[in-house]
């Protein structure tokens, strides 16, 4: 997979600068040098994932104590349109007030199964970024989220940064022909947040993009998400229902900053 | 480290040619050393990524009834225990544990699908064994009966034997499982117990019983920021079973406000 494919190109580069002139070989060091900064690179984007799915293990059961223990002091966190929460203190303080008290427990279930997850870390390997899904199997029913996650090293170990998890989807048992919620928002459930959240959207069968913090792999561009790449369709295309629902109930440019795409 | 892995080492990273002069003048001894620790991390990754795929290769084996590749996957004296069905050691048992899931090869009918997602890995650092943690999901079918959704955790130990990644222990905490249709709000299927047809070779290793009852595999890794052990969290007891509460909060347990605010819409 990922790790294989980056390990073979390292090998081949490392090889190919046998045969190069003298004057342009890098040094051993410099080599050295090198392969440690790649080899670091493949363990920083294996860290930030594992953290990822550790934080979904403890989401699914409950344990909230170890869960707040995967951020950072000043970590933000966001999810679904409930607002933003700031520290790791509020984020023990969310889940533990939203959701209960530490530990599993019976009758309930909410496994935020996690998965698909594109990492990238920064040039000066600081700061990464992950965009992954998770899928919810709860006894209430399934849901979606995204995540788009921003990562920090410090004193060489990984935490949660900012956690940005808005929803596509969230319905009961009998599923999203029937029925779908249209968002959460900052009174929903207590607790309060401590700020609005930052971008305002609605999900299915509305629908809302967060940006991607890495640019398309294959043209290298970055690309911003236009007004015209969101929308919702509450009636007909073209129907005068559709055409207001449209201009209700979303920003785009958010007010919270996506992490900016790792240049290498 | 022994001179011939070194040098393999060395040729591996395509280094030893440009070193072998100047290394002697600036501490060659330096050089290995730091040769010798990017070969183990590299090794680490690696195995790492090849018990990933191991248990990929397992899930599409397992989903597809191809009990005799699926059981080729363990070690000599690999088990297998899935659920409350009890530990199956050894490649026959482990097929005739597998036969418990309907025919090899399946059948019309069968759904038997087991998603391995979330990997967390560990490798240990002499790259001989490794342990990890895995989420299941699983939808199943088999004909007359209704479809099934089900969920569950994976904690398994691997171990490399002649160079290869093989299944030490692989074991399927099932926690949920209900209808297709009315979901676990409305129903919920307990977990078979060990089988009459074929017996197995030693009992489950820990009793629980399923949603809606509270179960919580021990982690085999350490919080990752922390560095703390993960294997006493709080847990729900269970009276039927004898467990008592663990780590719990002793205040009266109420509707979350999120679950109040749910309800609502």
């Amino acid at each position: 997979m990922m790790t294989r494919t980056h390990f073979a190109a390292a090998l081949l580069a490392a090889s190919a600068l046998i045969g190069a002139a003298p004057a342009l070989a890098q040094s051993s060091a410099e080599k050295l040098e090198d392969l440690d900064k790649r080899i670091t690179r493949l363990e920083d984007l294996n860290a930030i994932e594992r953290l990822q799915r550790a934080y979904g293990y403890f989401v699914d059961k409950s344990q909230w104590v170890p869960l707040s223990e995967l951020f950072t002091d000043d970590a933000t966190l966001e999810i679904g349109g409930k607002g933003l929460f700031l520290g790791k203190k509020r984020v023990l303080e969310y889940m533990q007030k939203a959701f209960g008290m530490d530990g599993t427990k019976a009758g309930s279930l909410a496994n935020h199964m996690q998965f698909q997850t594109v990492p990238d870390i920064s040039a000066d390997g600081k700061s990464g970024w992950i965009r992954s899904r998770a899928f919810v199997m709860s006894n209430g029913g399934w849901g979606l989220p995204l995540y788009e996650n921003e990562y920090r090293k410090e004193n060489g170990v990984w935490k949660i940064s900012r956690l940005t998890g808005p929803f596509t989807m969230y319905t009961g048992w009998e599923g999203w022909g029937k029925w779908a919620m249209n968002n959460t928002w900052p009174d929903k459930f207590d607790p309060p947040p401590d700020l609005p959240p930052s971008t305002v959207y609605l999900t299915y069968p509305a629908y809302y993009i967060i940006p991607y913090h890495y640019p398309n792999p294959v043209t290298g561009k970055a690309f911003p998400i236009l007004k015209s790449d969101i929308g919702a369709h509450a009636g007909v295309p073209g129907s005068k229902v559709q055409e207001e629902w449209a201009k209700t109930g979303r920003v785009v440019d958010g007010t919270q900053p996506i992490g900016e795409p790792p240049k290498e | 480290m022994s001179t011939r892995i070194f040098i393999k080492a060395a040729l591996l990273l395509g280094l030893a040619m440009p070193l072998a002069a100047p290394a002697l003048a600036q501490g060659g001894g330096d050089v290995r050393t730091k040769l010798a620790a990017y070969k183990h991390r590299v090794t680490l990754l690696e195995d790492q990524d090849a018990v990933e795929n191991l248990q990929a290769t397992f899930g599409y084996y397992f989903d597809k009834g191809l009990w005799n590749q699926a059981a080729a996957l363990f070690a000599s004296k690999g088990s297998f225990e899935y659920g409350q069905r009890g530990v199956y050691v050894g490649s026959a048992r482990i097929q005739q544990a597998m036969l418990l899931f309907g025919p090899q090869g399946l059948a019309n009918g069968r759904l038997n699908n087991h998603m391995m997602l979330q990997p967390i890995i560990t490798v240990a650092p002499n790259g001989q064994t490794a342990v990890g943690r895995f989420q299941g999901m699983v939808m199943l079918a088999e004909p007359g009966q209704n479809g099934k959704w089900g969920v569950g955790l994976y904690e398994n130990e691997y171990v490399k034997e002649g160079g290869t990644w093989k299944i030490a222990k692989l074991h399927f905490y099932m926690t949920a499982l209900t209808d297709y249709d009315l979901g676990f709000a409305k129903y919920a299927i307990q977990m078979e117990g060990p089988s009459a047809l074929f017996p197995p070779d030693r009992p489950p290793t820990e009793v629980y019983r399923s949603f809606p009852n509270a179960y919580l595999p021990a982690f085999s890794y350490d919080h990752p920021v922390t560095g703390q052990p993960l294997k006493t969290l709080p847990l729900q007891g269970d009276e039927i079973v004898g467990r008592p509460d663990r780590g719990m909060d002793t205040g009266k347990r109420e509707e979350s406000s999120a679950a109040k605010g749910m309800r609502q819409q």
